[in-house]
């Protein structure tokens, strides 16, 4: 009895492990299935494949999609660091309230953009993407800047000047060396953040300019097919190696501090 | 004399850190305010409430009751399965732990439509599921899921355990092992220590992914939109139509405020609820 209990909780483990990955490896295997519209397994195939590099429909919402994704990581780390370089006291107070975005339920958030959008007759595209994209962006980006910001020696930055370095020279050489692994890691999160978001896009996007998740919603609407599974199996392989990339990253940091 | 530029460098702080206010006021306090303010005035009517006397309905009710119930449940079942996954990678793992919480983090960086699409494999009439459970002869006829609530509840489970999972695990690391050995050398046993030190102390990440998981499930868009479709409104579906579709904006706003009132409400009753059971267990 008592041997049995010991293997309850791995095996709750494994099965909710399972649970959480069945559905993805299921979706990976059925994007080499040689059959259209069907759950049934009809042989092995890679021309889903081949059709997802051709489309040109798929090149032009990636394209879409990363320009809005780069865009709006390149202005909350801007602005992060602005804000956190010019008003840290300040922010060790206020640093919450970049917090509210996340917070508020994304829906309201779209709604909210939707409406003021309208309301002052701004037309929908990439430039009220992006816009909107960049304040989810500095609900990661100012705190993440921040915290690390405050691990900094300010006699380091008192030293620099000392030294004769001007605040710009001070600034390039020593707080931005210093901010860096934040500045990746805010910079990969607000990215994907960016590149994966759909309620926000399906509100401000306007009709002219899909991106990928919405075009990705759309042909699932339209029904099941093996093109989604490969470009979802593309996306999958890309994620994995952004976690990769992101833990080496806060893995480094830690050695650093 | 001062220049205009020395002006402006003596005021840097203020000119660097403008543009993140901004966009914050801008596009987060503004867009709120206009939610508000519509909700309740019109340029034809001025002050009126008879945007919210349209939501006096029945079906409103039961479309605000049913996601009510369904994030309530769902952060609910989110939270008891988290809580021993979390237990296990944090003391018993030890060689498996990198892997396991490599595992956990993998989720979040996947697309949320790829998350819900990929159950269609598994839930539909000819999926996985049936499937299986034909062949063990569990079942004699397929059962259906798909475009039904179970399905939403199920792909929402899915979908949202990782963010119930991530706090608990980030509490459970600042766990300091040492107070369980002290409790067990003061004299009470494992299931003492597990309810009046553990479970105690662990309770605040507990809660966050409770709040986390709750919010995010109230105002879900897409999951009930792929796995039910128009037949079966809930919140966040609710909203769109009204503000997409059918171009209401102004009951859309109203029902929109309704919404996040009764969900801050909700939120108001599990804190206290987490109070309580903090004061319990102690």
């Amino acid at each position: 009895m008592r041997r049995l209990r010991r293997f309850v909780l791995p095996s709750f483990v494994g099965a909710a492990y399972l649970f959480l990955y069945l559905p993805i490896i299921v979706l990976v295997i059925f994007s080499f299935n040689n059959a259209q519209g069907t759950y049934n397994w009809h042989g092995f195939t890679t021309k889903w494949y081949v059709a997802l590099f051709h489309s040109e429909e798929i090149l032009m919402v990636l394209k879409n999609s990363l320009i809005v994704a780069f865009c709006s990581t390149f202005l909350s780390l801007v602005l992060g660091v602005m804000v956190v370089y010019a008003f840290k006291e300040l922010l060790d107070r206020l640093a919450g309230l970049f917090y509210i975005p996340i917070l508020v339920p994304e829906i309201v958030l779209s709604v909210g953009f939707l409406y003021l959008f309208s309301f002052f007759n701004i037309p929908l595209g990439l430039p009220t993407l992006i816009v909107a994209h960049t304040l989810l962006g500095l609900a990661f980006s100012v705190p993440l800047i921040h915290a690390r910001f405050s691990e900094m020696d300010s006699n380091v930055i008192e030293a620099s000047m000392d030294l004769g370095a001007s605040g710009w020279q001070t600034f390039v050489r020593i707080v931005l060396p210093f901010l860096t692994p934040s500045l990746l890691s805010a910079g990969l999160l607000s990215w994907i953040i960016s590149f994966d978001d759909f309620l926000i896009s399906f509100f401000c996007a306007g009709s002219s300019s899909q991106t990928l998740p919405l075009y990705i919603y759309a042909m699932i609407r339209s029904g099941v097919s093996p093109v989604i599974n490969a470009l979802s199996t593309i996306m999958l392989v890309l994620s994995c190696l952004l976690v990769l990339i992101y833990s080496s990253i806060k893995f480094q940091s830690k050695d650093i501090v | 004399m001062r220049t205009i530029k020395e002006a402006i460098v003596d005021r840097i702080d203020y000119f660097l850190s403008l543009p993140a206010f901004i966009w914050q006021v801008l596009f987060l306090w503004i867009p709120l305010t206009i939610i508000i303010v519509a909700s309740f005035y019109s340029r034809s009517a001025g002050l009126t409430f008879s945007f919210y006397r349209e939501l006096f309905t029945g079906a409103h009710a039961r479309i605000l009751m049913r996601s009510l119930v369904l994030a309530f449940c769902n952060a609910l079942a989110c939270l008891i399965v988290s809580y021993p996954i979390v237990y296990f990678i944090s003391f018993r793992a030890s060689r498996w732990k990198g892997l396991l919480v490599f595992l956990l983090t993998l989720p979040f960086w996947v697309n949320f439509l790829v998350h819900a699409y990929s159950w269609f494999f598994i839930l539909e009439r000819n999926g996985l599921l049936n499937k299986v459970l034909l062949s063990l002869h569990v079942i004699s006829d397929p059962i259906h899921i798909i475009n039904s609530l179970k399905a939403v509840a199920i792909v929402m489970f899915h979908a949202y355990l990782p963010y119930m999972i991530l706090p608990l695990y980030i509490i459970f690391e600042k766990f300091d092992l040492r107070l369980i050995e002290a409790s067990m050398d003061l004299g009470a046993n494992r299931r003492e220590t597990f309810w009046r030190v553990t479970f105690p102390l662990t309770l605040s990440g507990a809660k966050l992914g409770f709040f986390l998981v709750m919010g995010m499930s109230f105002g879900e868009y897409v999951i009930p939109q792929l796995m039910i479709g128009d037949k079966t409104f809930f919140v966040g579906t609710l909203i769109s139509e009204y503000f997409i579709l059918s171009r209401q904006f102004a009951v859309g706003s109203a029902f929109t405020c309704l919404s996040a009132l009764v969900l801050f409400v909700l939120t108001l009753f599990v804190f206290i609820g987490f109070r309580a059971l903090k004061k319990g267990v102690r």
